[in-house]
């Protein structure tokens, strides 16, 4: 050992290094702790929270029922149950759709998936529930999540929008079944 | 007939060598080397087209890219699917379609399995254009089959199916160029044979089925490969579930014995088995009415009850029906229960209803109880005769069959029917015939006396039969000569001229298949006649060629099933005879068991036994003979006096609603075991869905009753009594992807030439009696239509989108005589009783006739005469006269 290790040894020199960090934040440094639920933080752009189902201006429903979010989920969150729109032959949507939000990771992956936008992340997180049968949530619930978060809509596309790739068209005006 | 070749050529492709059959085409013979050529328009069962270019191919010392799907191999060719330069060419056919494509992949049924996805993700085109893309007008398609025009590719596949594979013609491509639209024909929703072949060969989803329409995606799905349960024919179908609900059925190319084509029946009808009204649980009589109960507590009051019988009135007081929709498993093991647990032979099937006529007669004039020829046999004919078949509706795969033969290889079809030549929705098999007899059913007989009169007073007699038998053919030729041509041409309306041409045509034939169908099996006299075309086959020496033969035709999925497990009264397994010692001991030798002795009741026997208070106690398996039965045999009153009825079945039928016990069964698409189709082929049936409730397949339960009854029949699963059969019948069920046919017995045939014919030969060669028909009546025929089968098929709910409820057919002379149009109610009466239903005019109906679909005929049943067949106990009600009043 040399004089100067021994040196500092004894008079705990590396001690006092360590405290000095601790000591200056003392004095500069203002509390970070912040008071949940009082205070709030700031969320940043691309925060991924709780999912919901959006709507066109007119109020329709975006969701296609086409099932590609039900095969992107790695975690088997959603169930959708596809039919067609009764009354407009050949319109398809979703029947019924489910979200077992136990089980989300909110990777986004289902959103990326949706052909049709119909998926947004919004910023709520706080969905904490006594029961977790809470989390599964039903069309009319995650359509009631979006409606309060994306107040503003996308506008329902036009049937003959020139070289865009249409689809899900209603057929208001087809020749029903004749008796 | 099929120009064979086994020469082949040699040729390259992508540097793989392969020789292939000449004549192949350069698209299939890349197929074989494990090269796919992306393709629309091809489909190896249509005729190349070349429309799409998206098969285009580079070949060696050829300048341009040429269509592989219509270019033919050649020896030494050199052909380069992967170059630059095709690659180019692909992405650029691609391009264009993407152009007008809407890329509705996400809502589309076919996405996930499409051609077209498929292709673009493989060369990753997108299109450049950015024109607006065409849409088409919507317009109403069908009740079963939608179009979404804007994905269409313009491949024609759909129309070619129609036009060159199922002959009915209803769809057809309109405007032109990128306009092209394939619609039905005439201005009205699409009304065809629905056998949903356009839907299975669309590449894209431009056809869908409407039935499922957006229920499902296709990775979602869970595959069952099973046979269908309606007609004989026995397609192989893939019925497709997703939990537990039944969600589409398709049938893979080259996949079963229809190669992937499939009728209404079976693409639209799987959803029977998944109606409401299936009967879900045990139900017991008490207080007079049908009551839930468990399943111990139903074998138990059955068990209590049979042995109470037992002890009081013995083995003979049971009887036995068993419906041929079940499976050979089940066939065998209700026989086995009849004939050990209960000790009776009291036992018959629905093959009963006609397809023992066929069976009989060829046991008796070849000795074997199946077809000699197969279905390749009929599409390699040269000459095929039908008689008493409208084929496309009774069976319409073996109808394709017998298209193929003629439109593809040339054979000449010979139809001896009451159908008349005519353009109609669905196809019609005499607009395809060489010569047609139009006759009345019940002339048929008559008809087929006509020809064998031609044969023999034309000279045509084989010279090796004469010679062998001289005694059998001059008793035929006295007996035909006993026939004058003015009575025949009185009782047929057809002249010598023509029975003498239609002879030379059968005689001349070097593959001749006879096909009989069920209007001639279930008519009356339809022993004799089976017998008379197997005396037709053997005269003109056709009996014993290869690729000839007689072939009647099954009705339901496994009545051959029925007659070879012995399910009818007087057959043993393997179709034995019961009275004959040495099947009796050999039966007995596998049970360990002694066969009862006393010989068995059929069907109408033991209707008339229960009303007679001798049989005391039925089990019915899926058999309904309160419905299907005309209301002349009494079966309600003889079947109510029964102090134990025990129903298995899926629905509460007539006979059901009977029952003191009903116990709830398994349908098809619910358990395991095997069919036997109509040429003898026994194919396995694979469950797609767990059993409906609390049902459980019919032998499990007969099963369980054999344990209850303290004779144990045990088996673990269905594979363990096929195991049993197989040691019973050596090599049943050979499993494989074709049958073998057997060939006619020589020495069956010996005895028949010289004893065997004898007995009837009088009785058989006379004309059947001639119907004096009145002013104002016509002559009403129950008929099987193409969209349903039986019962069972009425519980579907895609079937009954096409055809709800009965209709008398009748044609536009008669309708005008009787001032009727389609949709007018009319009232059928005779001196048995009325029967109102709603008439549609059709011309393929002749004059003097009048067709009423069997399956919703249960309320006209009461207007049929029924008549017994003295030799195989065939009760025969298929034609009554009525008299035709509109009623408002
Ligand atoms: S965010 Fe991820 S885990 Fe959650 S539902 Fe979507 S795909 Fe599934
Ligand atoms: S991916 Fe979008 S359109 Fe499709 S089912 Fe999911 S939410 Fe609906
Ligand atoms: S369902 Fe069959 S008969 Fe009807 S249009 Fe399609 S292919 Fe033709
Ligand atoms: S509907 Fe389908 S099969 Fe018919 S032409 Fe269009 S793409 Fe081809
Ligand atoms: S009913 Fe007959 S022809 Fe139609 S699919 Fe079934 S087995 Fe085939
Ligand atoms: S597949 Fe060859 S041109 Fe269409």
């Amino acid at each position: 050992m040399t004089f100067k290790a021994w040196i500092r040894t004894i008079t705990f020199y590396e001690l006092v290094v360590g405290m000095k960090a601790t000591m200056s934040h003392l004095l500069h440094y203002k509390p970070i702790t912040m008071q949940y639920p009082h205070e709030k933080r700031a969320l940043p752009d691309n925060y991924r929270g709780m999912l919901s189902l959006l709507r066109y201006d007119d109020g329709t429903e975006k969701c296609v029922g086409c099932d590609l979010c039900e095969a992107a989920c790695p975690s088997r969150v959603i169930r959708v149950v596809s039919a067609e729109v009764p009354g407009e032959p050949t319109k398809r949507y979703s029947k019924e759709y489910y979200m077992d939000m136990t089980r989300c990771l909110f990777c986004g992956l289902c959103v990326d998936a949706c052909p049709v936008d119909a998926l947004g992340m919004t910023r709520e997180y706080e969905w904490s529930v006594y029961d977790k049968r809470q989390l599964h949530l039903n069309k009319e619930q995650l359509l009631a999540i979006g409606d309060r978060s994306f107040p503003v809509r996308e506008k329902q596309l036009e049937l003959q929008h020139p070289n865009v790739a249409f689809f899900n068209v209603a057929f208001k005006h087809l020749p029903q079944k004749p008796d | 007939m099929a120009n064979q070749t086994t020469e082949t050529v040699r040729l390259m492709i992508d540097g793989i060598s392969i020789s292939v059959p000449k004549g192949t085409l350069v698209i299939e013979a890349a197929r074989q080397a494990g090269v796919m050529i992306p393709h629309f328009c091809y489909h190896p069962k249509l005729k190349p087209d070349a429309n799409c270019r998206m098969c285009l191919v580079e070949i060696e010392r050829v300048r341009k890219l040429q269509t592989s799907c219509s270019t033919v191999a050649t020896e030494g060719m050199a052909v380069r699917t992967a170059t630059t330069v095709v690659n180019d060419a692909h992405k650029s056919v691609l391009e264009f379609i993407l152009a007008n494509h809407p890329l509705d992949c996400p809502v589309c049924d076919q996405g996930g399995r499409c051609d077209l996805q498929d292709f673009s993700h493989q060369y990753t085109a997108t299109s450049r254009f950015a024109e607006t893309k065409r849409i088409f007008q919507k317009e109403y398609f069908s009740p079963l089959i939608e179009t979404q025009m804007n994905r269409c590719v313009q491949c024609l596949r759909c129309v070619r199916y129609c036009d060159e594979v199922m002959d009915v013609k209803a769809l057809a491509p309109i405007g032109r160029g990128t306009m092209t639209e394939i619609k039905s024909f005439g201005n009205h929703p699409l009304d065809c044979e629905f056998c949903g072949g356009c839907v299975q060969i669309c590449p894209v989803g431009a056809i869908t089925s409407r039935l499922s329409m957006y229920e499902y995606r296709p990775w979602m799905l869970k595959r069952a490969d099973t046979i269908c349960t309606f007609c004989g024919d026995g397609c192989q179908i893939t019925v497709q579930t997703k939990d537990q609900e039944l969600i589409e059925v398709n049938s893979a190319h080259s996949g079963g014995r229809n190669n992937g084509d499939l009728c209404a029946r079976g693409y639209f009808g799987f959803h029977a088995a998944s109606h409401p009204d299936r009967v879900t649980h045990p139900l017991i009589r008490r207080n007079g009415t049908l009551v839930e109960a468990t399943w111990e507590e139903a074998l138990l009051f059955v068990a209590e009850q049979t042995n109470r019988i037992k002890q009081a009135h013995g083995p003979q007081a049971f009887g036995g029906l068993i419906s041929g929709r079940c499976t050979n498993e089940e066939l065998y093991l209700f026989q086995k229960f009849m004939r050990l647990t209960i000790g009776t032979n009291n036992l018959d099937s629905s093959a009963r209803y006609g397809h023992v006529n066929g069976v009989q007669a060829m046991r008796r004039v070849q000795g074997t109880h199946r077809w000699t020829v197969t279905f390749e046999d009929i599409v390699q004919a040269d000459v095929l005769l039908l008689v008493g078949t409208n084929i496309t509706e009774a069976n319409p795969i073996t109808g394709l069959k017998v298209k193929e033969a003629v439109k593809k290889q040339e054979a000449t079809l010979l139809t001896i029917e009451a159908l008349q030549p005519a353009v109609g929705t669905i196809s019609n098999i005499t607009n395809l015939s060489k010569q047609h007899l139009c006759v009345a059913p019940s002339q048929f007989g008559a008809a087929v006396l006509g020809l064998l009169k031609a044969v023999i007073e034309g000279d045509h007699v084989d010279p090796g039969i004469r010679q062998r038998a001289s005694d059998y053919v001059s008793a035929l030729s006295h007996a035909v000569r006993q026939i004058a041509w003015e009575d025949l041409a009185v009782s047929t309306g057809i002249s010598s001229d023509s029975f003498a041409q239609m002879a030379a045509s059968v005689v001349r034939g070097r593959r001749v298949v006879v096909l009989a169908g069920q209007i001639l099996l279930r008519s009356q006299g339809g022993y004799g006649m089976c017998l008379n075309l197997l005396d037709l086959l053997l005269l003109s020496g056709k009996l014993t060629s290869p690729g000839c033969g007689f072939a009647p035709l099954a009705e339901e999925n496994n009545d051959q099933g029925a007659v070879e497990m012995g399910a009818v009264a007087e057959l043993l397994p393997g179709a034995l005879d019961l009275t004959d010692q040495d099947s009796r001991d050999r039966m007995a030798r596998a049970w360990k068991e002694e066969l009862p002795l006393v010989p068995g009741g059929t069907l109408i026997e033991m209707v008339d036994r229960a009303s007679a208070g001798i049989i005391k106690s039925l089990f019915v398996v899926g058999e309904n003979p309160v419905g299907s039965l005309p209301s002349q045999i009494r079966a309600k009153e003889a079947l109510s006096k029964l102090d134990l009825l025990v129903c298995q079945e899926l629905f509460l039928t007539e006979t059901a609603a009977l029952a003191h016990v009903v116990l709830p069964a398994a349908s098809a698409m619910e358990k395991a075991g095997t069919f036997t189709n109509t040429e003898g082929h026994a194919q396995a049936v694979r469950p797609a869905i767990d059993p409906v409730g609390d049902s459980r397949p019919d032998w499990e339960i007969l099963s369980a009753f054999s344990v209850f009854l303290g004779a144990p029949l045990e088996y673990g699963e269905a594979k363990e009594i096929l195991k049993e059969i197989r040691s019973v019948i050596p090599g049943y069920g050979s499993l494989g992807p074709s049958p073998i046919a057997p060939t006619a017995d020589p020495s069956a045939i010996d005895r028949y030439v010289t004893e065997g014919y004898r007995h009837d030969v009088a009785i058989r060669y006379t004309l059947p009696p001639r119907a004096v028909r009145q002013e104002g009546t016509v002559q009403l025929g129950l008929v099987q239509s193409l969209f349903h089968s039986g019962k069972f098929s009425t519980h579907s709910k895609g079937l009954l989108q096409i055809e709800p409820s009965a209709f008398l057919q009748m044609n536009p002379v008669d309708a005008a005589r009787f001032a009727l149009g389609s949709g007018d109610r009319v009232r059928l009466s005779n001196n048995r009783g009325q029967f109102i239903t709603t008439v549609k005019v059709l011309e393929r109906v002749p004059e003097g006739l009048a067709w009423l679909p069997d399956h919703f005929a249960q309320e006209a049943l009461r207007l049929f005469d029924c008549v017994i067949d003295p030799d195989t106990k065939v009760p025969s009600f298929r034609t009554a006269t009525v008299s035709v009043l509109k009623a408002t």
